[in-house]
Order: C-alpha cells, then structure tokens, then sequence
C-alpha cells in the first residue's frame, strides 16, 4: 500500500500559476466567469497564495493537503467525503448533499462548491474527470484518476506500479519543478527524501492534521544538491 | 355513555386508534433508523464508536417516549370506570 | 357539566368562536411574507445557491443563522413550562400552554432551515440512508427529532381536557375535537394516567432541551476553527437559547394580551416574573460571553485574535455592538425596575433580545468563515433578497401557525386556571404550611421522619 504525497519547494515557486492551469485543464475545474468571480466563487483545487511585503513577494501554492487526520471527512453526515487507504481525501460528487459542512471545518479553505450549475459536460474535457453538478463540495484529489490509468497500465504490461507512474497534473506542468510527487512510504522515493529535509514544514502542523504535503521553506542562496 | 355507538363515535374511535399506531409506528421508525445507522457504519468500518455511543442514549430515550405516549393512548382509550 | 365553565372563562373561548376581520388582515400579511420565501426557494431550487450571498470563505451565512437561532428560540417553552411545573410555581399557569406552542412551531422552522441551506435538497434522503452518527450533524438530527416528539406530545397532554371542553362546548369542528380528546370524560383513572404522564414528560424534557443546543453548538465547536472551536460552547448556546426564549416567550404574551383582551388572565405580575428570569438570564449571558471573550483575548493567538477584532474593531462591529446594546445595555436598563409598567418594559427589552440573539448567532457564524487561516482575502457577506425572502417567511410561517393555533385551540389552558382556583389555592396554603415550624402540618408528618429527627 502507498501513502501518496507531495512536496513543494518554495525556493523554486515562481508564482507563474502554471500548475493552477494544468490542474483546471486536467480535472474539468470550470471558469466560473468574472461575475462570479468577483462574488469570490472562483474554485481553483490549486490555488497560489501571495503574500505581499515589503522586501518581497511569497507564493504559496496550496492544493488540498490531504491531511492524514483530515477534519472535512468526520465532519461529513453522509459518507460523501472519506480519507481512501491510500491516504487520498476523496469527494463523491454523487453523494454530497452540498451541507457545506467540511468547508467550513477544513482549516486550509481547500474545497469548493458549485454555487450555480457551472459547465455542462461538452468537447474538451478530460473524459476521466466527471464535471460536477451545481450543489455539490469539490476538491483536489492528487488527480487519482491518474492512478487508477497507472494501475491499469501496469497490470497489462504485466508489473508493478514504479515511481513516475503516476504524478499529478501539478507536479507535471511546473516548469522549475517545484513540485515534487511520489510514495511516501516509499523510502527510496525523492519525495519521502524531500519530506525528511530540515527545511521541510506543513502547514498548520499545530492543528494535527498531519498533512501530506510538505514545503521546503525558502532560504536564499540555497540551491538543492 | 352506554348508549349503542354511532357512526360518528366510531369513525372517530377509528381515528384515534389510528393516530396511536403512527405515534408507535414513529417512534419505531427512529429507532430502526438509528438501528440502520449503526450497521452502515459497521459495514463501512466508519467509526462504530460513535454510533453505538449516540445509540446507548438516543435509543433508550426513544423508547421511554414511546413507552409514555403508548401509555397514555391506551390508557384514556380504553379507559371504561365511571366518573 | 354546565356551561358555568364557558361563562366563567369567556375570554379564553373568544378567539375560538369568533374571527375578526383583523385575522384576515394578519393571514394576508404573514400570507405575503411566505409567498416572497417560496418565490426565494423556488429561484435557489432552480439556479442552486449562487442565488444567496454566499462565497468562497463564507460558506454559511443566514441559513445557518436562522437555523441555531429558531432552535434557540425553541427552549422558551417547554423548558420554561417544565421548570414551571416542577417547581410548582402557580403563576406558570396562564403562560404555559403559549410557551410550549412556540417550542413546537419553531422547532419545525429551525430544522427546515438546514434544508433550504443545502445545496442538493433532492438528496435530503442521503442523510436518512447513509447518515454518520461521527458528524455532529446527524447528533443534531436526532436530538432534534427527540425533542420534537417530546415537545409535541408534552404540548398535547395538557390540552387534552381542554379538546374535551371545546368538544362538549363550542359546537364546532366536533370531530376534530372528540378524536383529538382521546375519548376524554374526566374519570379519576384518566385523570391519574395524564397527571402522571405530564409529570414523567416534564422532567424528561429538560435534558433533552439541554441537549438540543448543545450539540447545535457542537456543529461549530467541534470543528478547530478560531473562535469556534471553544469548550463554553455547549452551555453558552444553552444559556442563549434559554434567554431568547423567555424572550419569546414575553413579546407573544404582550401580543395575545392587547389583541384578544386577556388582561385579567395575563398580568402585570407574570411579566414582572418573567421579566425577572429575564434579568437573570441577561447576566449570565454576559458572564458567559465576558468568559468567553476574554479567554481569546487574554491568550491573543493570532488566528482567535483576528476574528476578535474583526468582532470587535472591523467589519462586523455594528453588529457585535448592537449586540451587546440589545442583550445587555437595554435589558438591564428596563428590566432593574420592574415595580412600575412592568408589561411594557419587559415587552420592549424582550423584543430587543429576540433582534440581539439572532445578531449573537450571526456574529458566531459569519466573522470565523470570513478570517481564513491562510492568507486568502476576507470575505465580505451580505446576503441577498432570496436569504431576506427565507427569513421573511420564517418568522411569516412561525406566526402564522401560532395564529392558526389560536384559532383552533385555547392559547391558555382552561383547566389549568380552573384547577388553579379550585385546588391550587388550597394546596398552596396546605404546602405553605408545611414550610413553616409550627404548621398545622407537623401532627401529620410521618412517624419515621421523627424518628430520623
């Protein structure tokens, strides 16, 4: 059994929202428009936070941190978000009643509702993704459609799935490679590597969560090995 | 009072008997359903705990409910000592 | 049994038998009021929640508000009335029956308030068939539900010889009554069987009440959010709930008083008693929010502490110092004296406390979803005409069915008063008695407690 997460290193962010992009164009996320959009109903999985001082500008971009202890699944009064055995906070869309009951328990603001229906299924879609009807909570989900296709592709070639196999639609479009996707419990692994780093940290660590995304904090001149 | 029943007593003698049984039948209905809940979260392997302890309340207290409500139903319904 | 009964207590029998052209007017009133929240639920059923002021941090907003707040609302009366009762306080009995009819009315508008908050009404079943009992949400829905029947059939009981006396007086909507009076004739058997049941009601009312809004509280405390995630929560909504129910309680008295005239059966000493509960509740009100705010201020963790000014300093804070204003500075002012106009001062600080609890509920729910932890932009909510049209059509449905009520069955309880003159003013001095040193009582004491003495 895997425990899937991600590791992303701040000191490589450069904010270009290549990864909010990808995640969109993977995972049918809709444009909501720029009416909705000034209501602050933009649903972005992966979202680029930007803190502004004087000396600089941080990015910080924040996926849903698939917390090993998440606070949205307890919450939930019908099973329509769980935490899978491979660590993957999953959403039914299908179930959800729409109580929006793990928004406002998940201390990270990582899911999203569908105030108005959105986008009707239509050409360009990824067909792996289903698109949501209006009502309902969606979220990251470490592109697990991605794994299922690994898994199968493995099985017919008839091995085991190995690293590389599966990565997010994230991990994959950053361009200084940021984002770093793997096993955890894979010791070998780059990520489970990355994730013992002294400079990584989680965020809201204090809250228990114990979250499986971890970031490299920055530290000028550092330059990885 | 020991007069023969007319169709107006009767059909509201009906009545009540009626309204008795949705009052068992509710309650019957919230206990079976609290029942329900504990053998999905059995079947699911989500937190058993926390069903079984809300039941050991919510049962027994649905239960009293219902014990009083029959009580009292009953009780006036079949109730036949002179004044 | 002569009519002696209907000319003694004509004034209970008026909005029973005769209706006004000012019934009309209120129906058509309340009637329009309903009809902007149906048009509201029929926009949001069809276009979805975007229809409200809802957004990305604020995910709750009015819905919720109205919801912890009707709920609250729902302790005046069968926790007033029980406590009444078992204490044995005779001037419970005109005020009773009215409490406990706005714990059942309102009870019904706070649960469908979850309902028009979801986002997939059509699958409300989900709850029944899949439902968690590890969300606080389904420990909501069933204590909820165990209050309901509780407060229902603790209202029902004590009407029962009531149904009985329209049945065999007021000559109309005789079936309705004689089914309802469960064949009701006054025998000693009947009699024992309804006082032991009102009695066993009563007493397990009150842990059910408390529960109710505990676990209400428990939706937001459970969660690790600043400001909500607070163990004073379960008995800060209690206390709450309890103070705007009397609240209720007091504004429905001034109302059913003035327009059907019951100013010999509601008077200024019941307000005046009331309104002392009142005073005491408005106390511990501001003890427990003092607590609980200076808590987060003493310990000044950064998270709490934004939602703190946001209350205190930022956007919220006309509606954290109306609060405040209505809870505390306006009962306290009219509610010390109550020797003078006792009815209009606790009538007008209660109205205040009704306006000041739905703010209190607001200002628990909104400003903690508006200050994310992590640095997203605040969220500003106001809500839109839909969420004004559900509240419009909640408080429209709430009077409504006390209306309706009024008209259908004695909004205080004939027999109460009449066992209230017939053997309540014995039994008081008869108890009374027994307090005292030198009662006439002591010769009757059993032997054992002298033995023990």
């Amino acid at each position: 059994m895997a425990l899937w997460g991600m590791v992303i290193d701040l000191d490589r962010c450069t904010g270009c929202q290549a990864c909010v992009m990808a995640c969109k164009a993977e995972n049918n996320v809709p444009a909501v428009g720029p009416k909705e959009a000034a209501r602050g109903r933009i649903i972005s999985w992966m979202h680029v936070l930007r803190e502004e001082s004087e000396e600089r500008t941080r990015f910080l971009p924040r996926p849903c941190l698939q917390c090993d202890d998440p606070p949205c699944t307890k919450v939930c009064p019908v099973y329509a978000t769980y935490r899978n055995p491979e660590g993957i906070v999953a959403q039914i869309h299908a179930r959800c009643i729409g109580c929006r009951f793990c928004m406002a328990a998940c201390p990270y603001n990582a899911k999203y509702f569908n105030w108005l229906r959105y986008q009707k299924e239509g050409p360009g879609q990824n067909p792996d993704v289903s698109v949501r009807p209006k009502g309902v909570v969606e979220k990251c989900t470490f592109c697990h459609h991605r794994l299922q296709k690994a898994r199968e592709r493995a099985r017919a070639e008839g091995r085991d799935l190995v690293a590389g196999d599966y990565v997010t639609a994230c991990a994959e479009a950053c361009p200084t490679r940021a984002i770093t996707f793997g096993d955890l419990l894979d010791e070998g692994s780059e990520v489970a590597r990355l994730a013992r780093s002294p400079r990584a940290f989680r965020l809201g660590e204090e809250l228990g969560t114990r979250p499986k995304v971890f970031y490299l904090a920055e530290m000028e001149g550092h330059r990885r090995v | 009072m020991n007069e023969p029943e007319s169709a107006f007593d009767r059909s509201v003698r009906r009545t009540q008997w009626v309204l008795a049984g949705l009052a068992v039948l509710f309650v019957t209905g919230i206990v079976t359903w609290i029942a329900h809940l504990i053998r999905t979260a059995w079947r699911l392997g989500d937190v058993l705990s926390a069903s079984i302890g809300i039941s050991l309340v919510a049962i027994p207290v649905f239960l009293t409910l219902g014990g009083v409500i029959v009580y009292v139903f009953v009780g006036l319904l079949t109730d036949r000592s002179a004044r | 049994m002569s009519d002696a009964i209907v000319e003694r207590d004509r004034a209970l029998f008026g909005p029973l038998s005769e209706t006004g052209r000012g019934f009309y007017l209120t129906v058509g009133v309340l009637g329009l009021a309903i009809l902007w929240g149906a048009i509201a639920y029929a926009v949001q059923w069809s276009e979805g929640l975007g229809v409200t002021g809802l957004h990305q941090p604020v995910s709750w907003g009015f819905y919720v508000t109205n919801f912890v707040f009707f709920i609250g609302i729902s302790h005046a009366g069968t926790l007033i009335s029980a406590i009444l009762r078992l204490s044995k306080a005779e001037w419970r009995r005109p005020i009773t029956r009215m409490a406990e009819v706005i714990t059942v009315m309102v009870l019904f508008i706070g649960a469908g308030q979850i309902l028009v908050d979801l986002g997939r009404p059509d699958r409300m079943m989900n709850v029944i068939q899949y439902g968690r009992y590890q969300s606080p949400l389904l420990w909501d829905a069933t204590s909820i539900s165990a209050y309901l029947t509780a407060s229902t059939f603790y209202l029902y009981l004590p009407l029962i010889p009531d149904i009985a006396i329209l049945r065999d007086h007021l000559g109309k909507r005789r079936w309705l009554y004689a089914v309802l009076a469960l064949g009701w004739r006054g025998t000693e058997r009947q009699w024992k069987i309804l006082n032991r049941a009102i009695a066993i009601m009563a007493v397990l009312v009150i842990p059910i009440a408390v529960s109710v809004h505990t676990v209400v509280s428990f939706v937001f405390s459970m969660t690790i959010q600043p400001m909500w995630h607070s163990t004073i929560f379960g008995p800060y909504f209690v206390a709450g709930a309890i103070f705007s129910g009397i609240a209720a309680i007091i504004v429905a008295m001034g109302i059913i008083r003035r327009i059907y005239r019951l100013q010999s059966y509601l008077k200024p000493i019941h307000f005046r008693y009331l309104g002392q509960l009142l005073l005491v509740m408005t106390l511990l009100w501001f003890y427990l929010t003092f607590a609980e705010y200076l808590t987060g201020y003493y310990g000044n963790e950064p998270e709490e502490m934004k939602v703190f000014w946001s209350k205190f300093t930022g956007p919220f804070w006309p509606f954290f110092w109306a609060m405040v204003v209505a809870n505390f500075v306006i009962p306290m002012v009219l509610l010390v004296r109550l020797r003078h106009h006792a009815v209009g001062k606790t009538v007008v600080a209660s109205a205040f406390v009704v306006v000041g609890m739905w703010l209190e509920r607001f200002i628990i729910v909104v400003p903690t979803l508006s200050n994310p932890r992590l640095p997203f932009p605040e969220g500003q909510y106001w809500p839109t005409w839909i969420e004004w049209g559900e509240l419009a059509a909640s408080f429209g449905v709430f009077i409504l069915f006390y209306v309706l009520f009024v008209k259908l069955f004695p909004i205080i309880s004939i027999w109460e008063i009449q066992e209230g003159r017939d053997v309540g003013l014995k039994e008081v001095e008869e108890r009374l008695l027994t307090y005292l040193p030198d009662g006439a009582a002591d010769a009757a004491m059993p032997e054992r407690e002298k033995v023990l003495t």
